[in-house]
């Protein structure tokens, strides 16, 4: 009886663990046959860069200039109205804009629109045995289907980070405008407080969070099982996994940043 | 219901109990003939798995050794001992969920065994390295289920994609091989289409066709005749006859139809509840004394294999 209760809790957080594990052991098998000759996944990443690219670039436009006017512009700007300081989010904006909401809501965009897709078309593929057919046929899904899709993510998504920030800027110059603030103030305070150190802390936490996106939503149609409806399974674990992996490693990373480079705690 | 005829455990006692002394118990059950294991017991589930291989007079090209395979809690190879003979059209036949299609995957190192050895013409399948792993599928050709055609290539790139991926061979010559083999499938004049424009038989009809493109030494076909009609059943039974005959080489076709197993196979395995019940050339099995064997080869309803 005992034995019974502590299999049935022990083994979901088997099942986890080795989940992990298996995405880890993908994670270094794409590094590795990235890296390894040859390589035929050119044309792949391309067709997956511009899929992505067409496929995020308009949802990724409302999502940033609208969380980023209602979020820090609209609420942080009534909070500043009490100090008289809205001439402040320009550096609110920084820590929100370039820091976080960029990064996020494009990681965000980027699993919901791209990282689904991938993991559909991946399991179908899966379902419809094309991936035995292929490894039988001496083609190793990883190097021709992983590969291409992990580097494709992986830049597409730090790209879209600049994109995400400069329309998530857009956002707080329409709550400057809205509040009848004129423009100067809002810049000024923002180039005081924003650093390069900003800049490519950024773009490389979106740059891992592609990475992140990419083996999740690949490992997650790789093994899809039990038909169509498996299939729409392992979108919605994909989608619920790669949140959570995103958002711990914002952390961590977060955390990371701040602890070796402590000028960028310094407000101007 | 067939209650009375029916092996079940009466004291309720599940598959998995059994099974762990089956298991150890492998000496029981030897690869080739052997005496049969003294029914009763934790045995009784294997009461008719007699295990026996009548001779064939060939050499085995694929062999499988007491491999146990698991998905889960869901125990589907116990200890199969199998010898599949070479140069023939070997049938695999078995009721559906006894494990057939993992066979196949186990064949070509898909799917590695918990337990066990599957060999392939000398050559341990589950230990070879990955690099010669490779080498060695380039010996097989494979028909998925459903044909498992590329969705994203038409017909005859489907077709072509092996002699592309492993031979370098120029176009001109694929061209002459692909239409050949089309032509081969009465294809000759789809290549354009794309494979969700096609119906289940043609999809099946290309994925053979591209499993045959590299000359390969074992062939393996994962039902070919499931979601297919009596007629097209018949046809392509034909046709997998037609294309032994000109070519050779190892056959292994699974599937549960029992017409296809008379028009086809030179020599049938019957496969149960993951382990073999009786396997031997064709003509004998449907001679068997095997009561399983009977009841199935005979699609009869009363007999030991009830609805579970």
């Amino acid at each position: 009886m005992v034995r019974n209760a502590a299999e049935r809790a022990f083994l979901p957080t088997r099942n986890l663990l080795e989940e992990i594990g298996d995405m880890m052991i993908l994670t270094g098998r794409t590094i590795t046959s990235a890296l390894r000759p040859p390589y035929p996944y050119g044309g792949e990443f391309v067709s997956q860069f511009l899929f992505a690219l067409r496929l995020c670039w308009f949802p990724l436009l409302i999502s940033t200039v609208a969380i980023c006017y209602a979020a820090p512009g609209l609420q942080a700007a009534n909070f500043l109205t009490i100090f008289g300081a809205l001439d402040r989010l320009g550096g609110i904006f920084v820590l929100a804009a370039i820091r976080e909401i960029g990064p996020n809501v494009t990681a965000i965009v980027l699993a919901g629109v791209a990282g689904t897709a991938i993991t559909a078309d991946l399991g179908a593929r899966k379902i419809r045995e094309e991936l035995d057919a292929l490894q039988v046929l001496g083609v190793d899904p990883v190097k021709n289907l992983v590969v291409p899709r992990f580097l494709a993510l992986m830049l597409v998504t730090g790209l879209f980070n600049v994109y995400a920030i400069l329309f998530g800027l857009f956002g707080g110059v329409l709550a400057e405008l809205v509040n009848g603030q004129p423009l100067g103030p809002f810049w000024d305070t923002l180039f005081a407080n924003a650093s390069t150190t900003d800049l490519w802390g950024s773009a490389l936490k979106t740059t891992i969070f592609g990475a992140i996106i990419a083996i999740v939503c690949c490992y997650k149609g790789m093994t899809a099982s039990g038909g169509a409806e498996g299939v729409g399974r392992a979108v919605n674990q994909a989608v619920v996994v790669t949140f959570l992996a995103i958002f711990s490693f914002d952390y961590v990373y977060t955390q990371m940043l701040l602890a070796t480079h402590p000028n960028i705690l310094v407000i101007k | 219901m067939t209650v009375a005829t029916r092996e079940h455990d009466p004291s309720g006692a599940g598959g998995e109990q059994s099974l762990g002394g089956d298991g150890r118990d492998l000496s029981a059950n030897p690869p080739h003939g052997g005496p049969p294991p003294a029914g009763g017991g934790g045995e009784s589930e294997f009461e008719f798995h007699t295990g026996a291989n009548r001779p064939t007079g060939v050499p085995d090209a694929i062999e499988f050794i007491g491999v146990h395979k698991s998905f889960g809690s869901n125990h589907v190879l116990r200890g199969l001992n199998m010898g599949l003979p070479e140069g023939q059209i070997s049938m695999i036949i078995g009721p559906s969920g006894t494990g057939k299609s993992v066979c196949i995957k186990h064949i070509v190192g898909l799917l590695y065994p918990d337990e066990g050895d599957v060999i392939v013409q000398g050559q341990s399948i589950p230990s070879l390295p990955d690099a010669e792993l490779f080498e060695m599928r380039k010996k097989f050709g494979v028909l998925f289920q459903d044909g498992a055609l590329f969705g994203s290539m038409n017909l005859y790139d489907n077709v072509a994609f092996p002699l592309r991926q492993h031979t370098e061979k120029s176009e001109e010559e694929i061209a002459e091989v692909v239409n050949r083999r089309m032509r081969e499938v009465g294809l000759g004049d789809a290549g354009e289409k794309m494979p969700n424009e096609l119906s289940g038989g043609m999809r099946k009809r290309a994925g053979f066709a591209r499993s045959l493109v590299l000359d390969p030494e074992i062939v393996l076909f994962d039902e070919p005749d499931s979601g297919l009609d009596p007629v097209r059943t018949a046809l392509l039974c034909e046709l997998i006859k037609e294309v032994h005959e000109e070519n050779g080489g190892t056959y292994v076709v699974i599937t549960h139809d029992i017409m296809s197993a008379r028009r086809v196979a030179e020599h049938i395995s019957v496969l149960w509840r993951g382990r073999i019940v009786e396997s031997g050339p064709a003509a004998e099995l449907f001679d068997s004394e095997n009561p399983f064997v009977r009841q199935f080869l005979s699609g009869e309803s009363q007999g030991p294999l009830g609805m579970e």
